[in-house]
């Protein structure tokens, strides 16, 4: 399964499973397709497993709220996020198993799945989408890649900068992704997400590129929705570990509702 | 000066062939019948259409800040952040001569969710007191009983209860983006379950006391998103509407407060397009009409031609003789106008009263997201009874016309000279 781009570009990537950051090691050739390059990328990148602890800031036009949360993950397939702050929602729990998303909710002590309709609905309230949990693990699968560019963009850096479209069948949310790679270190710079209609929807951002759990990873990620400038959600780790000792029965249901204290 | 004599002979030629004048008033007055009813049950399915639209849920009159519609935002409340006096805002709509009832509602999306089944949903803060008067959503229930003010106690739709597997006296768990960005979460019981027969309603729609959808959606008591309000006749909605919009801004200066009729143009459209049908029904009917009572009177008037002569002869100008065949139009007209309101009026004051119902035939279907129950209901249309009846009596003259000019052009000694 190659989800490098997934794990370390899109959505709640580094939110939720994404944990895994991108470490520079491996020189890619230049004779390899894109898919090649993020298939490699993705296998001597990512972490099996990761765990972290982060801030989340979402502004809205209505309000502004802080949440930290603690988060892991055990390949592409599974990742729990449990808020931590603040104490109205401390044990919320957001649970991705395979295609599927479950909330934990302490104050009713209950788990529900998120039904499909509701996939492009708000996670937490933040510009995240729940679709964004589900998606970002099966983007190499719906999604052709080309390289878009290639070069020296703003500032000094060399970039890679990736065009996804939709594969015919695939049912998916976005008509184009566009993100963007610096090629001395494969830190994700950017992604752009584009509309049936080709408008430039949301822009996610990534900062701060530093060591943590030993990898270089980007610290921080701010998605900007294009209709709303003035909102935005930004996650900002504080710390994130790799290949730690977890497996599957971390991720049930069971382990779900009763891991809340 | 004596009256002449030219209605009285117009008149009694109608005697000359009773059974002939007897079909044909016959016919001009099933048409009578035919348009009278038709329109009638136009109107009956116009407003069984407005009435269920309006009012099984939404009322005739709503009252929102201006810009909750149309995407039903959280946070535009009447009166925004600060909210409103929902009490006065009742009290002052509820003043109005043609409103008999106003209550607050909250909108919010979420999910309703039971084991491992969930379903997203419309959730309805109603108070449970004051919604009674405005709709007839409590009505719909068909097990267990609306939800009690104060009480984690909700009311869903069929559909709803059928895809999340619960009954009444289930729990279930709610969960609804808050307006101060948290996820509002708690647990209600199922009181009951409704049944509209709008898929919409019943698969998507559930209905709690208003306080606790407050509490879960984060909205302070003074929050609602709209005032629903009942007029007695849904054709009062707008005047009402006009008369309210002065007295409800001076309470909250954004707040904009709208009749059935904008809320819900399509419906008004098609009231419109079926009044307009009416006269289409008119026209089709006495044309179809008219040509059958000019032959009959074309061929009355020609079997009479040898009197026509003789009172010509005897000197009798032209124009008597087209009088009286266009005085005998009008009365066979009036005849029929009499017979088509005879048989009209029973059938009328039926299907207004106790409408046929034709269920064994066909179900309830809906139009515009409105229930319309498969009866044969008549709605009282006086204005398109009286152009019908005006109409009808122009086709009898208009169908006189010609057997008339032609009586009237008869040359006397020619006609009596023939054969």
């Amino acid at each position: 399964m190659t989800t490098a781009i997934g794990r370390a570009g899109f959505g709640l990537c580094l939110v939720l499973g994404g944990l895994n950051g991108l470490v520079a090691s491996g020189k890619i050739e230049a004779q390899e397709t894109p898919r090649e390059i993020i298939d490699r990328v993705d296998r001597i990148l990512r972490g099996e497993s990761s765990h972290g602890l982060a801030t989340m800031e979402v502004v809205t036009e209505h309000w502004q709220r802080s949440l930290t949360m603690e988060m892991w993950s055990l390949g592409t397939e599974y990742s729990l996020v449990r808020i931590t702050a603040p104490r109205k929602e401390a044990g919320t729990a957001t649970l991705k198993s395979g295609d599927d998303i479950w909330n934990y909710l302490p104050r009713v002590d209950r788990t529900i799945k998120i039904p499909a309709s509701l996939m492009m609905g708000s996670w937490m309230g933040s510009h995240f989408t729940n679709d964004d949990l589900v998606k970002e693990s099966r983007l190499v699968e719906d999604y052709e890649i080309e390289i878009g560019f290639e070069g020296v963009r703003e500032g000094d850096d060399e970039v890679w900068e990736f065009v996804l479209t939709p594969k015919p069948e695939a049912a998916v949310v976005w008509s184009r992704i566009e993100f963007q790679v610096r090629k001395d270190d494969l830190m994700p710079t950017w992604a752009r997400y584009y509309d049936d209609d080709g408008e430039l929807v949301r822009i996610l951002e990534y900062s701060d590129y530093r060591e943590m759990g030993g990898r270089l990873v980007p610290a921080v990620m701010v998605m900007v929705p294009q209709d709303k400038p003035d909102e935005r959600t930004s996650v900002r780790y504080s710390q994130l570990d790799f290949d730690i000792d977890i497996d599957e029965d971390f991720f049930s249901l069971r382990a779900l509702q009763s891991g809340s204290d | 000066m004596p009256m002449e004599p030219w209605p009285r002979i117009g008149w009694r030629n109608l005697g000359r062939n009773r059974r002939r004048t007897v079909i044909t008033a016959a016919g001009l007055a099933f048409g009578y019948f035919a348009i009278v009813l038709m329109n009638g049950l136009m109107g009956g399915m116009t407003a069984e259409m407005i009435e269920n639209g309006t009012g099984f849920l939404m009322g005739q009159i709503q009252i929102h800040a201006a810009d909750y519609l149309p995407q039903r935002s959280i946070y535009e409340t009447i009166g925004g952040r600060d909210g409103a006096d929902v009490k006065a805002l009742i009290q002052t709509a509820t003043a109005d001569a043609a409103i008999e009832a106003a209550a607050p509602r909250v909108y919010a999306g979420g999910l309703v969710s039971s084991g491992a089944s969930t379903s997203a949903a419309m959730l309805v803060g109603v108070d449970p007191d004051l919604e009674p008067g405005v709709s007839r959503i409590f009505r719909g229930v068909v097990k267990g009983r609306p939800p009690t003010s104060g009480a984690n106690e909700i009311l869903i739709g069929a559909e709803m209860a059928r895809q999340l597997g619960v009954d009444v006296g289930d729990e279930l768990v709610l969960v609804a983006p808050a307006a101060d960005g948290s996820l509002g979460n708690d647990l209600y019981v199922v009181s009951g379950i409704f049944r509209s027969g709008i898929a919409e309603l019943d698969g998507q729609f559930a209905m709690l006391p208003i306080g606790r959808l407050q509490a879960l959606a984060a909205l302070e008591p003074d929050r609602v998103h709209e005032i629903a309000a009942a007029t007695a006749d849904p054709w009062l909605a707008s005047e009402a509407a006009q008369r309210l919009a002065g007295p409800i801004s001076k309470l909250s200066d954004q707040a904009v407060v709208q009749p059935w009729t904008e809320l819900r143009p399509e419906m008004m459209d098609y009231a419109q397009l079926a009044k307009s049908w009416s006269f289409v029904v008119i026209v089709i009917v006495f044309a179809i009409a008219i040509f059958g009572v000019a032959n009959t009177m074309l061929l009355g008037t020609f079997e009479r031609r040898r009197e026509f002569a003789v009172i010509m002869a005897i000197g009798a100008a032209p124009g008597a003789v087209l009088r009286t065949v266009l005085y005998e139009g009008v009365a066979l007209g009036a005849i029929s106008l009499v017979f088509g309101v005879l048989i009209t009026l029973p059938v009328l004051l039926w299907w207004h009263n106790a409408p046929p119902d034709l269920g064994w035939l066909y179900g309830d279907f809906t139009m515009f997201g409105a229930l319309i129950r498969p009866v044969l209901r008549v709605e009282y249309d006086v204005a398109s009874a009286l152009w019908a009846g005006l109409a009808l009596l122009l086709t009898a003259l208009l169908a006189a016309l010609v057997p008339a000019a032609r009586a009237a052009r008869l040359l006397p000694a020619d006609t009596l000279s023939a054969d």
